[in-house]
């Protein structure tokens, strides 16, 4: 009976269309389920594997449907910025031991001359090591890597997600780069940046 | 520009985040030093292979119909309510009431839904009563203008006065670096016993963080109220609740600051 109530009211009220008001079950299924995948890989790459993956997403999603109200702009963005907060929720929770750090002291990068040929030929990259060397990135850099390479998003949607300015988006993309450079050219010549510790 | 600025600015280069201007004068940097020029080529080739060979995790379908189901079919912010709060609006003003509601101070909302508690109509659990609670002292103090017992941005000045007027001693962080600066500290009465409320300011936001010894350790939530966010966890023996008109996400960052902080 609510359900007919909002559709005839939809008709005769028009309402502004990011104020979803009739139906928002409807909408949120438009606007944002098409992201669950975006979803899914995110939370995925956080939380290292898939059970917790799961009840990640199955939270986040629940929870994006109650803040649907707050959607503005593009969803895919804002729906990975509320998975990213549920998993921190979740950590605190479930793996307190996991203290998520985000000491951008370690992103500080010191250049010299020779830095950057220790980037090795990224071509011979063996799938399971690449896969394997992200995992083991700490978190602030892992998931500045996801959301730029695999979800190709941009520095200033990537800002927004991690709420970090947009320099910090750099310099962490640049330390993951380096990091995982250095772990999958483990023999390499190693030069260049410093880690703060 | 410097080999140092040239190697910095790669990464927002491969990235097509420079500006014109930076891409221009990194393009003739490039030209003229090979070995920034293979540098910025094994780059490229590295964020390739992220992108070929990293793992995208699509995810299983039974997930994506478990969640579909569990999303509640009516419109949330109706059935989200209380059933007295549909009687007390005449039917199908759904979209308008909806639409004035949603302002964030909304306090003839607040002042309804304090008034139905004190009437004791509603028989609310322990942590939905709480919830009330702390949201009503916020509003109290934003209506009264009066925000705190004791004004100081000195996480020394506040803790003493709160310790000296309770049975326990409060963590109070100064959280400045961060952007949430302390603006002082008060008490209250919530949940039948005296709790300490300290007051951060973050932009034009005023945030309450209800502080009181708790002996189980409960579990974590996050609500909205008529406008409010309203975050809740325990930490090291202490109960928080965080209530403000600050966006949520700058909630849970306070949230997790203020429980960092309080770690044993």
């Amino acid at each position: 009976m609510l359900a007919a109530d909002s559709v005839l009211l939809y008709h005769t009220d028009p309402v502004p269309l990011h104020k979803p008001v009739s139906e928002p079950k409807r909408r949120f299924e438009q606007l944002v389920l098409p992201h669950f995948d975006a979803a899914y890989n995110l939370a995925r790459w956080l939380t290292r594997n898939d059970h917790d993956a799961q009840d990640v997403v199955q939270e986040a999603v629940l929870r994006a449907f109650r803040f649907f109200d707050g959607l503005r702009g593009e969803a895919r963005p804002w729906l990975l910025s509320i998975v990213r907060n549920t998993f921190l929720t979740w950590v605190q929770v479930n793996r307190p031991a996991d203290t998520v750090e985000f000491d951008d002291a370690l992103v500080e990068i010191i250049p010299t001359d020779e830095d950057g040929p220790e980037i090795q030929a990224a071509r011979n990259f063996d799938r399971k090591m690449l896969n394997e060397a992200i995992a083991a990135l700490p978190l602030q850099f892992r998931e500045a890597l996801i959301l730029r390479e695999l979800e190709d998003l941009s520095y200033k949607d990537i800002a927004r997600i991690v709420d970090v300015p947009i320099g910090t988006v750099m310099s962490r993309l640049a330390r993951a780069r380096r990091l995982l450079a250095e772990s999958l050219g483990a023999t390499s010549n190693i030069s260049g940046t410093q880690v703060h510790k | 520009m410097t080999r140092e600025e040239a190697n910095r600015l790669l990464h927002a280069y491969i990235d097509g985040e420079l500006d014109p201007a930076k891409t221009l004068e990194l393009e003739a940097h490039l030209a003229e030093n090979p070995s920034v020029r293979a540098a910025c080529e094994r780059l490229r080739e590295m964020s390739a292979a992220i992108r070929d060979k990293a793992d995208y995790h699509a995810a299983p379908a039974w997930l994506e119909a478990r969640v579909r189901a569990a999303i509640p079919a009516g419109p949330e912010n109706v059935s989200a309510r209380p059933a007295w709060w549909r009687w007390l609006k005449p039917a199908g003003s759904f979209a308008v009431a909806a639409d004035w509601m949603r302002p964030a101070a909304s306090f003839a909302a607040v002042a309804l839904v304090t008034w139905v508690v004190a009437l004791g109509v509603m028989r609310p659990g322990e942590d939905e009563r709480i919830t009330q609670e702390v949201l009503a002292s916020h509003v109290r103090a934003t209506l009264a203008n009066r925000y705190y017992d004791v004004a100081s941005s000195d996480q020394h000045t506040v803790k003493p006065w709160l310790s000296a007027r309770l049975a326990f001693s409060p963590p109070v962080a100064d959280l400045s670096a961060s952007g949430f600066e302390l603006a002082g500290g008060r008490l209250d009465y919530i949940g039948a016993q005296p709790v300490a409320v300290l007051v951060y300011k973050r932009r034009a936001h005023l945030i309450d963080v209800f502080v009181w010894p708790v002996e189980a350790q409960k579990s974590e939530q996050t609500s909205t109220r008529d406008g409010f966010n309203i975050e809740h966890f325990a930490k090291n023996g202490m109960d928080y609740w965080l209530v403000s008109d600050l966006s949520r996400s700058e909630l849970n960052d306070l949230a997790q600051l203020i429980a960092e902080y309080s770690a044993p």
